[in-house]
């Protein structure tokens, strides 16, 4: 899945939210999102979810099936939580709920309303349905906030398990849930564009060149192996 | 996949109690309209000022079921259904679907209590598809005063309601039979030349409801 030369705002006068943004998602990858308040981290998570269209650029090669698990989950329905899980399968052709319910330990949950849920069983109800039909692309919005520990604990190994099974999981978290979560790879929304953080045994060097030499310069640190990232 | 996102906003529309609200004005308008028995001739007059009037019943009804769904949840269904496109189209749907059952009440109920005498089959086929029309206009107004394009609700309200007024006042214009015909079709019922004019009301009556539906679309890219 790549984001080329990706530009976005909510209105034509609007500033820009993100500004020619690249970024390639492989199959597999486990990609952690952070950046302050407002940084147009939940606006990222949109456009790869497909829920906004870029102004500028394009997203392309966005696996069929997306799954996506909001901030905030919203209760105000009115709905059980197994009738609505059973709705959402539907939606999704999915078999049925699966075991998800047992894994985030939610059983006993699901014939009471939505609207009477806690923040962190409400939480759990919008992590079921996003894993419901086995996602190419999983999205999760600070999928950690209110969650018991038991279910702290488990949300990494279910986020293994899609990554394993080919599928790019987004985690916006800033909770630290993810904690050394081996394979991950940091990103952060900074000034309308996406920087990549370092990886666990990597450092970032920032090499400012003439920008007439800067294709000439990336050229020859890629044959040399090493990560470039040109912004100007 | 669409289907099964229209039953589920159909099932949290009907569950939420919204839909009371345009099912009460909708008894309330066919109480007025049939509060003393329409005698023989007029019924097709009866059917055009009801298709007219509940214009703004069919909006109210359409705001109303699109608005149920929480913005979170729209993403969510979003996804779940493989994209806005299926969300849009499955919400409209689900605000025609609501739309034809108000609309069947209001041909068939008159059909047993309001007319005198029950009219030809011509003047009830005539009568069905001004409602429809009348769906048409409404759910477009409906889906372009709904929340992801007016957040907040008195100017929402103030833009259902001053939209539909306004939808009545310029069809009585000189630009009126190019716009919605409302006040045209109320007209050509009551002098009887309704058979021949329809296609030129319905017509411009689509074309526009096509166009307020694009708008909406339009606006939603921005707005999920």
């Amino acid at each position: 899945m790549r984001l080329s030369n990706m530009s976005f705002r909510y209105s034509r006068r609007g500033p820009w939210v993100l500004d020619e943004v690249e970024l390639e998602l492989g199959p597999g990858e486990v990609v952690e999102v952070t950046g302050r308040n407002g940084a147009g981290k939940s606006t990222l998570l949109r456009l790869l979810a497909g829920a906004l269209r870029p102004t500028k650029g394009s997203v392309t090669g966005r696996p069929r099936v997306v799954g996506y698990a909001p901030e905030v989950f919203p209760t105000e329905q009115p709905f059980t939580v197994a009738a609505y899980l059973a709705a959402m399968a539907r939606v999704r052709r999915a078999a049925g709920v699966g075991d998800w319910p047992e894994r985030l330990g939610m059983t006993h949950l699901l014939d009471r309303p939505l609207g009477d849920l806690s923040k962190g069983s409400a939480h759990k109800v919008g992590l079921a349905q996003a894993l419901l039909a086995s996602p190419g692309l999983i999205i999760l919005d600070e999928p950690f906030a209110g969650l018991d520990t038991q279910t702290r604990t488990e949300l990494p190994l279910i986020i293994g398990e899609v990554a394993d099974a080919g599928g790019i999981v987004v985690v916006s978290d800033h909770q630290g849930g993810l904690g050394e979560f081996t394979g991950r790879r940091p990103i952060s929304v900074v000034e309308q564009r996406i920087v990549e953080e370092a990886h666990a045994g990597t450092s970032t060097l920032r090499i400012v060149v003439d920008s007439a030499q800067a294709a000439e310069v990336a050229a020859k640190l890629r044959a040399d192996g090493y990560e470039v990232h040109v912004s100007s | 996949m669409i289907f099964a996102l229209v039953r589920f906003k159909l099932a949290a529309y009907a569950r939420s109690h919204r839909l009371f609200q345009p099912a009460i004005g909708l008894l309330v308008m066919l109480g007025i309209f049939y509060a003393g028995r329409v005698p023989p001739g007029q019924e097709l007059s009866a059917y055009a000022d009801s298709a007219g009037l509940l214009i703004v019943v069919f909006a109210w009804a359409a705001r109303s079921l699109l608005d149920t769904e929480p913005p979170a949840q729209r993403l969510i269904s979003l996804t779940a259904a493989g994209g806005p496109g299926r969300e849009l189209t499955a919400g409209l749907l689900a605000c025609l679907a609501v739309n034809a059952g108000l609309a069947g009440l209001a041909v068939l109920a008159p059909l047993a209590l309001g007319f005198a005498v029950v009219p030809g089959g011509e003047v009830i086929g005539q009568g069905i598809v001004l409602h429809l029309l009348g769906i048409a206009a409404g759910t477009a107004l409906g889906a372009l005063t709904s929340k992801p394009v007016f957040p907040s609700p008195a100017g929402s309200m103030l833009a259902l309601f001053g939209g539909y007024v306004g939808l009545l006042l310029v069809s009585v214009t000189p630009a009126g039979p190019l716009l919605v015909p409302v006040i045209g079709w109320m007209r050509a019922a009551g002098d009887g030349t309704l058979g021949g004019a329809l296609p030129s009301l319905a017509v411009p009556t689509v074309v526009w409801s096509g166009v307020a539906i694009a708008v909406y679309v339009r606006l939603r890219r921005t707005s999920p």
